[in-house]
């Protein structure tokens, strides 16, 4: 019989693996699969967040439709977002300039300058302070399983990002538009050339993403009642390593790692100390960089 | 040979259009006497901002009063700048109010780790230093030119253990922020308290902002403490308390004053309840110039304030005070001398005094969260 501790420990550190994973799916979807480099993910997450907030405080709707809308709104601010920090890298459609790492490069500045924006604008209608949630709305109603305690967020939490991940896969393998993605992520050159529309591909990814993105942000902003304008900043990076780690191009790769972090950072509570939990992350990040540069599933497959 | 016969070139034209406003602006200043002003560097933005944005409606509240009483005939001024609690800006933001000369006296920063990094400029130029919540023990051991009005842990960690061990506590987990601050919180109350034969089972710090506190909770549960000792501000109070009533843990938590916030039982709600600290300010004080402040403070922000722009409002007015001391020909070490004379200032926060270390001298509270409001206990 495994001491109950260990159980809840694992629990918890599953659940924190699940939260690391509903962010690392939009996120390598745009950032891996898509192949374009988005530092604005953490910040749709947090718009998501009060977008959310703003929608309950205004209409006190149930909780589908604010998931909804929030859904919706994350889809707006991917388009918005692609329109402004990555249409313009590419106004030029020779070939040289499709070709160019720079040109594709230089959205790591371009949406590092929107996520910027949009944080200090945050910080600037609502103060950096976090946010007070109406109780109701929380998704934290302890689930009692034998020696675990859970919550009711796990549940939900999990769900959504097990729809996510299922609805994505067959998406991207079995439908045209999935298709169509993985073509662009391939060769931009090629896919334009075989008459694939690839503005309106990299458009609707970014919808998607950033609608997973939204999505995370205010299901987290519900589970912790913590809504605040740098939410999005630590899950970012979390999300970050478990897609460098998943393989940088993989979907299911990231969610098993995020699992991984989870786990991992659940048990270093208990065997080194609180304040070191995080090196385990970054810990994880560097190994992975220098012994499984490829990700831990290794190299050659097909991005998805 | 156009442009003898133009006379008023683009350049003479440009020229003249910014002297302008330039030299109204220096004739104005020549006209009324020149205002006297403190520097305030605290986070306006970054992720501690909400205190110091608390600071400066505090100090803006202080300082419109003060003007409006006419203690001094001529204005006093506040120079706000953001350091957003960032020691390199501190350190610059020092500097700057070190080079202007009407400035004789600063305060701020909010942390101790800043405040401490720019009190190195202060200490160097002679310029007078009081901040409002910068609680580390070395703060004030800098020099003779750095003052504080807020308790430090030396003294607050030790009222604590009292309290608890007369409360039939024995063994305590100890939980702090990874900060300074949070150190030697944990470090003062853990001295005092084994000194008083309690034993502590185990010490935590974690890195503040952390959203998940769950697996240290499970670890606090398995060690079977009487009770939780903790050094952390409210933002990561409220999550932890939330957290810990999810999991079913019932252990009494105690804190420190900087915990003192309407925002815990805001962000907490019911969970907050019975959430024991120490402070030394509270609103619903009788007391006439609590009333005041509270009421002042109200109209502005629309809910009561915590303990925070409390220290700051009595910073603002014992620098104001010390000004008025000093007053002809104000200068810093006058300021200086003024405030280190500071005895039973009358502040929102109680009456200060400030010893020879330059430490004020305060009473402090017990209160306890019942029913959702912060309720003074006599224990």
């Amino acid at each position: 019989m495994i001491d109950p501790y260990y159980l809840q420990q694992l629990a918890i550190g599953l659940s924190q693996g699940v939260i690391y994973a509903l962010m690392a799916i939009g996120f390598t979807l745009i950032f891996g699969v898509l192949n374009v480099v988005n530092f604005a993910h953490g910040e749709v997450y947090t718009l998501g967040a009060f977008v959310g907030l703003l929608f309950i405080t205004a209409f006190a709707p149930p909780f589908l439709v604010v998931l909804f809308v929030v859904l919706a709104a994350g889809a707006a601010m991917g388009v918005g977002l692609e329109r402004i920090a990555f249409k313009p890298f590419r106004r030029f459609s020779d070939e040289a300039s499709l070709k160019s790492r720079a040109m594709r490069e230089s959205t790591l500045m371009s949406s590092l300058a929107v996520s910027i924006v949009a944080r200090e604008g945050l910080e600037f209608a609502f103060g950096s302070q976090m946010q007070t949630l109406p109780f109701d709305y929380l998704i934290n109603k302890p689930i009692e399983l034998g020696p675990v305690t859970i919550v009711t967020g796990d549940v939900i939490i999990f769900a959504v990002a097990a729809i996510m991940l299922g609805g994505l896969q067959y998406m991207l393998t079995r439908t045209r538009a999935g298709l169509a993605i993985r073509a662009v992520s391939a060769n931009p050159l090629g896919a334009k050339y075989v008459g694939i529309d690839t503005d309106r591909t990299i458009i609707t990814t970014f919808a998607l993403g950033s609608m997973m993105g939204a999505g995370a942000g205010i299901l987290v902003g519900l589970y912790y009642g913590a809504i605040f304008p740098a939410m999005g900043f630590v899950p970012g990076i979390k999300a970050f390593v478990a897609m460098v780690m998943g393989g940088l191009s993989s979907i299911p790769g990231a969610v098993v790692c995020a699992l991984l972090l989870g786990l991992s950072e659940g048990l270093a509570t208990t065997f080194i100390s609180s304040n070191w939990a995080d090196m385990v992350a970054y810990g994880f990040l560097i190994v992975t960089l220098i012994f499984f540069p490829q990700g831990l599933f290794g190299a050659g497959r097909e991005r998805v | 040979m156009t442009l003898t016969r133009h006379p008023l070139t683009r350049r003479t034209l440009v020229g003249l259009a910014l002297a302008a406003p330039l030299a109204t602006a220096l004739a104005g200043t020549a006209l009324a006497a020149d205002p006297i002003r403190i520097g305030y560097q605290l986070p306006l933005t970054g992720n501690t901002a909400q205190y110091g944005q608390d600071f400066k409606t505090a100090a803006e509240i202080a300082l419109a009063r003060f003007n409006a009483s006419g203690r001094l005939p001529v204005k006093v001024e506040i120079v706000f700048e953001d350091s957003r609690s960032d020691a390199k800006e501190g350190v610059t933001i020092a500097r700057k109010f070190v080079d202007d000369p009407a400035i004789v006296g600063v305060l701020g920063d909010f942390t101790s780790g800043v405040s401490m990094a720019s009190a190195q400029v202060y200490k160097e130029a002679g310029m007078p230093q009081l901040s409002q919540s910068a609680s580390h023990p070395d703060y004030a051991k800098i020099s003779e030119w750095q003052f504080r009005n807020i308790t430090t842990q030396a003294g607050e960690g030790p009222y604590n253990a009292a309290w608890m061990l007369k409360k039939g506590i024995r063994k305590v987990a100890l939980v702090g922020e990874q900060t300074d601050w949070g150190q030697t919180s944990v470090k003062y109350f853990a001295d005092a308290f084994e000194a008083g034969g309690g034993k502590v089972v185990l010490t935590e710090y974690f890195n503040r902002g952390l959203p998940d506190f769950r697996a240290l909770l499970t670890k606090i549960q398995r060690a079977k403490p009487d009770a939780v000792y903790t050094a952390f501000f409210y933002e990561d109070a409220a999550n932890f308390i939330k957290q810990m009533k999810q999991l079913g843990i019932n252990i009494p938590i105690y804190s420190t004053s900087a915990a003192h916030n309407q925002k815990v039982i805001e962000l907490a709600g019911a969970d907050a309840e019975g959430l024991s600290l120490t402070t030394n300010f509270m609103p619903s004080s009788p007391k006439p110039e609590v009333k005041d402040f509270v009421a002042e403070w109200v109209k502005v922000r629309g809910a009561e304030p915590g303990q925070f722009p409390a220290q700051a409002f009595d910073a603002v007015n014992i620098m104001l005070d010390a000004i008025v001391k000093s007053y002809p020909n104000v200068t810093r070490a006058k300021v200086r001398d003024a405030l280190a004379a500071t005895k039973d200032f009358p502040g929102v926060t109680g009456t200060t005094t400030f010893g020879p270390d330059r430490e004020p001298v305060k009473q402090l509270m017990k209160v306890r969260i019942v029913n959702g409001v912060f309720t003074p206990i006599g224990e």
